[in-house]
């Protein structure tokens, strides 16, 4: 009895040092669990695939802050990385004013390693011919109503200055009717915005990505036809980089999928948690409602 | 007149773009961006706000000595470099050291600390699901395992344990999850219609300040 009685009292420094072994063990060595990619994984990937190279841009808001960084950041460096790879061009922008300093690093790793390896200009990604970082702007659901009458309102110029005109691959572009997909990778109510404001008021195609805590509510809005996908906190990360390795558009390492071992690990320990926590629980009821039948 | 005032501009552009939405003339249109544009340029002042508002708290902390009074000097400080590196390293400026200088703090300063606040979090969703997930009534019974079976469903050992494991995850979040997700959506919807119109008639007064009587 004394062991159950303990079992339902262990010290929580000792669930605090298992999972940050459950964490750091399979971050170090790859565990290579198997990848199966979700519904919803696949077909924004698809949603993506569909775009011809060359044509109108696919826009990306990168709306979360370094908090969310660990679940949502791969879920963006994959995207960019599938778009730029097959020539499809690429806006960013953010909502959030930390997004911005994350997404234009993630640009400037992944234009850098896809001009290390191109062989001609063509190949390369050329900033305003194949991609613009917008950059950040206060103002949320305006910013996107405004997108809906003429890019030019929100953003007049990109976020180096130069106005948008400028730029050869922004010159088509004027509103939604010229963007064939909105993605917004969030880890807050933003994606509902872009939903709401983007995808209704402007019938934007409207697809995403976000926590896992936070993906359950936006189910409704991918069986009514409302979002084209969805990535689903750092499993729908892993498996758009899974995809995007066996399709042959990176051989960057995966970020995500390293991560997804973590958590496949961590979550098997708390279910182990839950289920010592029950066993005890139920164990010393028992006998305590056998003593008070006793007494 | 200080309060009215307000309330007359909610009431009369609450109407005027309520009505806008249904009429699909160019006159229409114009007065729509125009509108946008404008609300733009004040929802920048937010920014303005926030930034006093913060200031303004930090340095009364200071000056009354409170309690971690001293952390107060920190963020100032941090608002101070942060800003000054921003705007000298922006587009407006240009200066590349300052540019370099705040990616750096940025990336290798704030976002291991902001990922490290986030992260504290599984330490104590694990403590606290030891703790308290705990099938008390048939509810939490039915909460336990419906939770379970999602968990495993996410993650590759589900479907090594058996095959149907992801499918049955994907039903309770298509259907139990999406039958309440759909309800609270709805009242949400509701109460936000409902919240709107009594503010532009001027029922609900409480954003002006004070006690809304």
């Amino acid at each position: 009895m004394k062991f159950f009685q303990k079992l339902s009292q262990i010290d929580r420094r000792w669930i605090y040092l298992l999972v940050a072994l459950a964490v750091i063990v399979p971050l170090m060595a790859r565990m290579g669990l198997p990848d199966a990619p979700g519904k919803y994984s696949l077909q924004l990937f698809d949603a993506v695939d569909r775009i011809p190279p060359r044509s109108q841009p696919v826009l990306i808001s990168a709306d979360y802050s370094p908090s969310m960084m660990p679940e949502l950041h791969p879920m963006f460096m994959a995207m960019a990385r599938h778009c730029l790879a097959r020539k499809v061009r690429l806006m960013v922008m953010t909502l959030d004013p930390t997004g911005a300093g994350l997404a234009e690093n993630g640009l400037r790793q992944i234009t850098d390693e896809i001009n290390a390896r191109a062989g001609s200009a063509a190949d390369s990604a050329v900033y305003g011919r194949d991609y613009v970082f917008l950059g950040y702007k206060p103002g949320t659901a305006i910013v996107m109503m405004s997108i809906g009458e003429n890019i030019r309102q929100a953003y007049p110029a990109d976020a180096y200055g130069t106005p948008l005109d400028s730029l050869p691959m922004m010159r088509d572009v004027r509103n939604y009717a010229d963007i064939p997909l909105v993605n917004c990778i969030a880890g807050s109510a933003v994606l509902n915005y872009w939903i709401v404001y983007a995808g209704a008021r402007y019938r934007a195609r409207v697809g995403g990505g976000s926590t896992a805590v936070s993906s359950a509510d936006y189910y409704p809005f991918l069986q009514s036809g409302q979002m084209v996908g969805l990535l689903n906190g750092m499993k729908g990360a892993s498996d758009y980089e899974f995809l995007n390795q066996q399709r042959g558009y990176s051989s960057a390492p995966r970020v995500a999928g390293k991560g997804m071992d973590a958590v496949s690990i961590v979550h098997l320990l708390i279910m182990g948690f839950i289920v010592l926590g029950n066993v005890g629980y139920f164990v010393t009821k028992k006998s305590a409602q056998q003593k008070a039948g006793e007494e | 007149m200080k309060r009215q005032l307000p309330l007359m501009i909610v009431l009369v552009l609450g109407i005027a773009f309520t009505v806008q939405f249904f009429i699909p003339s160019r006159a229409s249109e114009v007065t729509y961006q125009t509108a946008l544009q404008w609300w733009l340029v004040m929802s920048s002042f937010a920014m303005v706000l926030a930034l006093g508002s913060l200031v303004n708290h930090h340095v009364l902390k200071i000056k009354r000595r409170k309690e971690h009074w001293a952390f107060s000097w920190v963020t100032l400080a941090g608002l101070l470099v942060m800003g000054a590196l921003g705007i000298m390293g922006g587009p407006s400026v240009g200066l590349r050291w300052a540019n370099a200088a705040y990616n750096q703090l940025f990336l290798f300063v704030q976002a291991p600390m902001d990922s490290a606040m986030f992260a504290i979090l599984a330490f104590y969703m694990a403590s606290a699901s030891y703790r308290a997930f705990r099938a008390r009534s048939k509810e939490a019974t039915v909460l336990l395992i419906a939770g379970f079976v999602v968990m495993l469903g996410i993650i590759p050992f589900g479907a090594m344990l058996w095959r149907r494991i992801p499918d049955i995850s994907e039903w309770i979040m298509m259907v139990p999850n999406m039958a309440s997700k759909r309800g609270i959506l709805l009242g949400i919807g509701l109460g936000s219609t409902a919240t709107a119109l009594k503010i532009i008639l001027g029922i609900e007064r409480s954003w002006l300040g004070g006690s809304g009587k």
